[in-house]
Parts: C-alpha cells; sequence; structure tokens
C-alpha cells in the first residue's frame, strides 16, 4: 500500500532543484510514476514529498535544432514512438520506443524518468549511448550536459547530482549515410541483453562504429575496443570481425548471472545481436 | 549465496587476531556497518548494517554470534538481522581461516549470504554484486587498516 507523502509542485526547474538541495534524500521527483510508485507502493522505498514535475512547461517537446534532435525529458515513451520528427531522422529509436514495455507503461512512462531510474533491463539509454545523445541536467546554477556514456553509473545510480533535474536529451541529427539500430531478446517481462549499433556508411567502408550494450548488467556501456576493431573497415572485413567484437561487447556488458540468463549465455546473445544489428543496417 | 575471499595482510597473525577481536576497529572495516556493541564478550555482538544500491537502502540491526574459535586460526560466526520497515532479512554464516606465510597473514574466509523478503524484487544478480562489492571493500579496508598500523 502507498504510504502517505506531500506533494510538491513547482513550475520551474529551479524550483525543483531547490526543493531537492532542501529536502535531499526525503525527497524524489515523480513524473510518469510508472517505475516509482511501483517500488513506493511494494514498500521499498518511502519518501515524505513527492515532486511533482508533470507540470513544468517546455519539457514534452521534441524538436530538431542546429543539427541535433532534442527531446523534453518529461516526454512520453507514446510520444517518442509516435514522434514525426524521430520517424524521420531516429526510427532506430522509434523502433525501440514501439518495445517499451507495454501500451499503459508508453502511456505513462516518460523517457526522463525511465533514464534517471537508470533500472539495469531498460532499453533507452543503451541506443542513446551509441547514438551519441548528451543528457542536459538543470540546478539552480544552471544547465550542464552529460554525455550518455557517462550518464549510467551502476543499477540504478546515475551521475546525476542530488540537486539536479534531467531535462532533455540531445541526439546529434544522424547524417544521410548514417544507420542505427537497436536489438534486444529475453523471455521475461524485461530483456536479457539489448545491444546497439551505430555507424556511417561511406561506400564499402565503415566508420563511426558506435557500440553499446544493456540490460545483461548493472548499466548500459559503450564497448570502445569493439567500436575500434570494425571502425574504417570494409564491410566484407567488418563482417570476419564481427565474431570478435561480439566476444569483446559480451564481456564489457559486465553480464550477471540471473533469472534473465547466465553471464555466459547472456554474452553469447550480445554477440548474436551484434552480428544481426550489423547485418540489419549494413544490407 | 556463496563467496569465496582472500587477503594477504604483511603483519603478524597475532596482530591480526587480535584485530579482529577489537570490535569497534574491526566493524569500521565493514562497509555501512555502526553502532557495534559487545553483547558478551567473545561470543555476542550487534550492530546495524545500512547498505545502498541506488534509491533502495535497508537497515538490519545484526546480532552477530560467535560459533566457533579457534584461537589464531579460525573463527565461524553467524549475522542475521531484520528490517521490518522493508520487510525483508539477511543472514550470514562466515567461516575465518587464518594462516602464515612468511611475513605476511593470510585470511580466507566464506561468507554464504541468504537476502530474503522484499528486498529479493531487486534481483538475485544485483543483490550478489553488492554483496561481493561489499566483501571486497571490507577485506580491502581490513588489509590498509592493518598495514598502515606499523
Amino acid at each position: 500500500m502507498l504510504k502517505r507523502f506531500r506533494l510538491e509542485e513547482p513550475e520551474s526547474a529551479a524550483e525543483v532543484s531547490e526543493l531537492l538541495g532542501r529536502f535531499g534524500d526525503s525527497a524524489k521527483i515523480y513524473a510518469g510514476g510508472t517505475e516509482l510508485l511501483l517500488a513506493m507502493k511494494e514498500g521499498l522505498v518511502h519518501y515524505e514529498r513527492l515532486i511533482n514535475v508533470k507540470k513544468l512547461k517546455g519539457l514534452s517537446e521534441i524538436a530538431g535544432e542546429n543539427g541535433t534532435i532534442k527531446i523534453g525529458a518529461l516526454c512520453t515513451h507514446h510520444q517518442l514512438e509516435t514522434s514525426p520528427v524521430l520517424q524521420q531522422t531516429l526510427p532506430s529509436l522509434v523502433k525501440l520506443e514501439q518495445n517499451v514495455a507495454n501500451v499503459r507503461v508508453r502511456q505513462a512512462g516518460s523517457i526522463g524518468g525511465n533514464l534517471c531510474f537508470a533500472e539495469p533491463h531498460a532499453d533507452p539509454g543503451t541506443l542513446l549511448m551509441a547514438l551519441g545523445a548528451t543528457m542536459v541536467a538543470e540546478k539552480s546554477s544552471g544547465p550542464r550536459e552529460i554525455a550518455a556514456a557517462d550518464f549510467f553509473v551502476d543499477a540504478y545510480e546515475t551521475s546525476l547530482k542530488a540537486d539536479e533535474l534531467l531535462t532533455a536529451i540531445r541526439v546529434p541529427a544522424p547524417g544521410a549515410n548514417s544507420r542505427s539500430a537497436y536489438l534486444k531478446f529475453g523471455y521475461l517481462e524485461r530483456p536479457s541483453v539489448g545491444v546497439a549499433m551505430a555507424l556511417t556508411l561511406d561506400g564499402p567502408v565503415v566508420n563511426e562504429v558506435k557500440i553499446a550494450v544493456g540490460c545483461a548488467g548493472p548499466a548500459p556501456r559503450r564497448v570502445a575496443e569493439a567500436e575500434a576493431l570494425l571502425n574504417a573497415k570494409s564491410k566484407d572485413e567488418a563482417v570476419r570481425l564481427l565474431p570478435q567484437a561480439g566476444a569483446i561487447a559480451g564481456r564489457a556488458s559486465e553480464a550477471i548471472s540471473d533469472l534473465h540468463g547466465a553471464q555466459d549465455y547472456k554474452e553469447h546473445i550480445v554477440g548474436v545481436l551484434l552480428k544481426r544489428a550489423f547485418n540489419s543496417i549494413v544490407s | 549465496m556463496q563467496f569465496e575471499k582472500q587477503v594477504e595482510i604483511i603483519a603478524p597473525r597475532e596482530k591480526v587476531w587480535k584485530f579482529i577481536w577489537d570490535i569497534d576497529r574491526f566493524i569500521a572495516c565493514v562497509p555501512g556497518c555502526k553502532d557495534a556493541k559487545t553483547v558478551e564478550d567473545g561470543k555476542r555482538y550487534s550492530a546495524v548494517m545500512v547498505e545502498k544500491v541506488g534509491p533502495f537502502k535497508v537497515e538490519f540491526p545484526t546480532t552477530i554470534e560467535v560459533l566457533e574459535r579457534d584461537e589464531l586460526s579460525h573463527i565461524k560466526a553467524q549475522a542475521s538481522g531484520a528490517d521490518n520497515k522493508i520487510g525483508s532479512r539477511m543472514k550470514i554464516d562466515l567461516d575465518v581461516n587464518l594462516r602464515e606465510q612468511d611475513n605476511k597473514t593470510v585470511v580466507s574466509f566464506v561468507a554464504g549470504v541468504d537476502i530474503l523478503g522484499k528486498l529479493a524484487a531487486l534481483g538475485h544478480g544485483i543483490i550478489k554484486r553488492k554483496a561481493d562489492q561489499v566483501l571486497d571493500e571490507f577485506a580491502q579496508a581490513v588489509k590498509t587498516t592493518l598495514e598502515g598500523d606499523k
């Protein structure tokens, strides 16, 4: 059962930051509530205050601006999966969002909440990493940008400071030859493994290869070593190197043995998904 | 969950043994452990263990019972506690062995950790990883404390 709490209704990001600073661990930001309220109802966490950010203005838009796509942190998964801007520029993110949880979660859950809760089995963080996204965090003194690769610290832990609010996600608009994909596999409600890949096709050569793995371990991870292996290689050569890149990515996933699968099984699936992701975007 | 750890400490075995029974200094090496008290010297102790995974915090008032004690070489103990706020229990069966090797003391320990109740909703993998981290930090802290204490 949900215990009693106070609801704060600030009107600006600065006000949210001030409340977070003032009430510390006894307050938590509340947006979609799809993760937070479940944990509270289960009695796993309790907060004296919830800071409702749903009424903050300007955090629910998706827009392209100066070569960047800006996604407001309060956008729901449903908004992302139906956004014309994203459908045109980031179809891989649209596809990912179409497959997040279920329709109820997609209607209520926000992208910002998903990223900030940092549930190890969440999808979006992994692809955002491969897309080279940055997170915009605001506090009373002003905003700062955090690279997606530096955002996820551990299971349920991000690099946001205690008084910071995630306000937007900025994704560089992909060029005409850029491709990306996110593939996941699982047999429980949440995925066991998620793999994201982005690259640029310059004729027969693959460039700017970015690889990220998630769900298997405590937090999504970029795999620079596997990226370097495939980067600036011809498609055929890259195909030959994929098993090696997959093994590197498997190890980098820091896979944990649990109900979603054993460590070696998850590492193997990382390799399989990496191969499929490459084939789907290169062929 | 079963964990096996080993730490080599550049210090004589007597010193390591004495340190283990100096409850305040010993407990200071256990991450998240506080308010250590001696209930019955050499047999029973109490402490509060506070652990955190992201926003999830648990506070286990813990009783530590020494079940076996072979001077300078072996300790068998059991720690158990419950967090009634969250509705979770934990039990740790600990086997500690000390042996001398050159100028070092090798402390090896086997810990059987059981976490029961709602906390288990976080998932076995996450809890196992956390427990592993705590034990590693503990082993490192014991080494640092004893070796720094010339």
